[in-house]
């Protein structure tokens, strides 16, 4: 075999010179042989190796739906933790409450949400069909031509009354089950309908007494820690209106009302909100922002 | 005097009468006349019920379809088959030897798959059956069998206390050695006066013979999925025949064996994939509203289908979608293990000694080593000249079988016990212990080395 002479110091020549004759001494009969049997760039076990080669941690596992963030478990805690934190010092800021939302809505207690809807021709239908509420799938304009006293007109008259819009609801982003995540996804866009419905206003206090309703009906532990502690850094009167006049108000209908999740709200619109109401098992509470002008705490 | 005279004259006499003709009954049989040293014995195998007609038209013209009742053959048991030249008369197109075995849990889906060559063999009962029965005829033994014949009455011979039989044709029959293969109620064990001790499981096994659709190519494998309800597995026949095995709470099992064949398919097809929390809700509709059962039950496996990776959909068996006509059937499931197998002039044998839950499939193959080593303990006390009624030298044959069956039994009375929650505690523990098994390799090689064992 011609060996090519490599340009090199001299010192470095003898030294290649006497590599090569060592190696050809003992090596070159061994290296034609393994080279043909395809070991020299690939041990015996090669293929083995690859095989048991791993893939690294920390590769986010691609999303289950187009809004889906997937989060690890410390993640999720993190999640949990700081959101908790953010919420229960600010409640008005929107991204705490929802993150805290997603953080605390656990498979275990969304699958029960799931078996109550699957248990129930309408649950089964708004699985089925998967409604996504915006203003132009419920076109307010429209809604706003409906007769008085109707469910339309009383869900368009208090968003007017409170400013708000259905497009301010944020997609579901943290939860893992596609299906899972659509059914946490409808009672955040449904959260509207019950604050139509029982006339509850947007303030703090409003949304405190729609929380324990809504932990009592759908037993999401999001409106239940609410309820739990964000009577703490209101005002003293407020909260003695909170618990003298809708805690008790809460705990009484949650008796009577049927799961809100399996109400088809978009298909009732042209029902008497009263007529409905009774339907439901719900009464109304007394106007809170009344009794907030008047400074009432008691009844 | 006279009346005596007549009595006896009736009376034959046999060296071991074996009582009841299901597999232990029939391999005891073909074993002892397989036997060089215990075939010159007297052997007679008494069945209530019509065995060699039907066993015999099996053998002739076996049905297209596949019947209902499918045992699982461990190698050992095969192999133990065929040494006493049984496993050549098995119509091998009927039976499927498998190679995977996935069980899974239903609640949080923790994985173990045994993979080892042939696991595990199902063999319909009646094929089974039909093979002894020709091992028989072949050593010219058939007149050894008295089907149609029950046994009407035993008892103890009043000079030596032999057991004597009343025998419903009116003939008696008097036994050096009695055996009992008659199942769970066993008569002989009775007479023997052996408690038995267990406990009922509340569950019914229900059987069934499905098909998978066709077009996509699976190795055979055997699937168990872990309900709280019961296990609901589906083994391997061939031609993509399943043979089900699905163990469940009596309400649940009421309602399944009521519904019609599709509604009953569909939840066999939800019961393999569908999470526990939506099983409820279809058990309720099929009880409640069972004209919707398929489309919603077509609807769900859609959504939990899509959800699913395409990697992942190799995790669970395919689709069913036929259905043999009249094939569901079942049964109580329990556990039970007799005190003793062995008493003066008596052997129990398979059912008659010991019952258990079929999530291991082992029922069978304990009935299978029951004979193999009743059958050597007879032949040791043949060579020996000892009298092999007598509980001294039978006893050889409980000391060797009891340890190995009571072991099985409990292991899978506590599977069962332990599966058969959804507390969620519970769930974490056996998932984090079934993870670690599915992951430590030399655990998981004993595991299969012991099931491949012969």
């Amino acid at each position: 075999m011609p060996l090519v002479k490599p340009q090199v110091a001299p010192s470095r020549q003898f030294f290649t010179l006497a590599f090569t004759a060592a190696s050809q001494l003992y090596k070159s009969t061994s290296l034609a042989d393994q080279l043909e049997r395809g070991e020299i760039h690939r041990g015996p076990n090669h293929d083995e190796l690859l095989a048991r080669k791993k893939a690294p941690l920390f590769v986010r596992p691609e999303p289950n739906y187009p809004q889906h963030v997937p989060l690890y478990g410390f993640e999720k805690a993190l999640l949990f933790v700081g959101s908790a934190i953010g919420a229960y010092l600010h409640p008005e800021r929107n991204e705490f409450i929802v993150a805290l939302g997603e953080s605390t809505a656990l498979p275990y207690f969304l699958k029960q949400l799931k078996v109550q809807m699957l248990n129930d021709p309408v649950g089964r239908q708004i699985l089925k069909e998967r409604p996504y509420i915006t203003s132009e799938s419920l076109n307010l304009a429209k809604l706003k031509q409906y007769p008085d006293n109707t469910l339309a007109r009383a869900y368009v008259d208090w968003l007017e009354k409170e400013g708000v819009s259905p497009d301010t609801r944020e997609p579901v982003r943290f939860i893992d089950d596609e299906e899972l995540a659509f059914i946490f996804q409808r009672y955040r866009q449904c959260h509207d309908f019950y604050h139509a419905i029982t006339g509850l206003p947007i303030v703090r206090e409003g949304e405190i007494a729609l929380k324990l309703f809504e932990f009592l009906n759908l037993k999401i532990p999001f409106a239940g820690l609410g309820a739990l502690f964000a009577p703490i850094p209101i005002k003293k009167s407020q909260r003695s209106r909170l618990f003298n006049i809708y805690y008790p108000w809460a705990l009484k209908n949650s008796f009577t009302c049927k799961p809100l999740i399996n109400v088809y709200w978009e298909n009732i619109l042209d029902r008497d909100v009263d007529q409905l109401r009774h339907e439901l098992g719900i009464e109304k509470p007394p106007d809170m922002r009344q009794l907030r002008k008047a400074k009432i705490t008691t009844l | 005097m006279s009346l005596r005279f007549l009595s006896t004259a009736r009376t034959q006499l046999a060296d071991i009468v074996i009582i009841g003709g299901g597999p232990a009954g029939l391999t005891l049989a073909a074993a002892v006349k397989n036997s060089p040293i215990l075939s010159s014995l007297n052997c007679r195998l008494v069945e209530g019920g019509n065995l060699i007609g039907p066993l015999k038209s099996f053998h002739e013209r076996p049905p297209s379809n596949f019947t209902n009742r499918v045992v699982s053959l461990t190698p050992a048991t095969i192999s133990y088959l065929s040494d006493i030249g049984v496993w050549k008369h098995i119509k091998e197109g009927r039976v499927e030897s498998y190679d995977n075995i996935v069980a899974w849990d239903g609640v949080s889906g923790a994985q173990i798959d045994f993979d080892g060559p042939s696991l595990a063999t199902m063999c319909e009962t009646l094929n089974l059956q039909s093979a002894l029965l020709a091992r028989i005829e072949e050593l010219n033994e058939e007149t050894a069998i008295m089907d149609n014949t029950k046994v009407e009455n035993i008892t103890s011979d009043e000079i030596n206390g032999w057991p004597v039989l009343q025998l419903s044709s009116g003939e008696s029959l008097k036994a050096r050695l009695l055996v009992g293969c008659d199942g769970y109620n066993s008569p002989v064990r009775k007479f023997a006066q052996i408690e038995s001790r267990g406990w009922p499981y509340n569950r019914w096994g229900i059987v069934a013979t499905l098909k998978f659709k066709d077009g996509e190519f699976r190795h055979p494998t055997g699937w168990q999925r872990f309900l709280p309800s019961g296990p609901v597995a589906l083994l391997p026949l061939p031609d993509n025949w399943t043979s089900l095995v699905w163990s469940t709470t009596p309400e649940y099992a009421d309602i399944l064996l009521k519904l019609d064949d599709d509604a009953f398919l569909a939840m066999v097809n939800a019961a393999v994939k569908l999470p526990v929390e939506e099983l409820g809700v279809l058990y309720k509709m099929a009880h409640e509203d069972p004209e919707n059962l398929v489309g919603e039950i077509t609807w769900r496996l859609n959504v939990f289908n899509e959800k699913l990776r395409p990697q992942e959909t190799e995790k669970y068996p395919l689709e069913l979608d036929t259905i043999v006509a009249k094939s569901r059937a079942k049964f109580p499931l329990k556990m039970s293990h007799a005190d003793n197998y062995v008493e003066e002039r008596v052997a129990l044998v398979g059912d008659a000694a010991h019952t258990t839950h079929p999530l291991a499939g082992q029922g069978l193959n304990m009935g299978q080593a029951d004979v193999k080593s009743l059958v050597a303990v007879l032949e040791k006390s043949m060579e020996r000249g000892l009298d092999i009624g007598t509980k001294l030298a039978l006893e050889p044959y409980f000391s060797e079988r009891y340890p190995a069956n009571h072991v099985l039994l409990g292991i899978v009375d506590k599977l069962h016990k332990i599966y058969s929650t959804d507390i969620a505690p519970i769930v974490m523990a056996r998932s984090f212990g079934v993870n670690v098994l599915n992951n430590v390799p030399f655990v998981k090689d004993y595991m299969v080395s012991k099931m491949g064992e012969k």
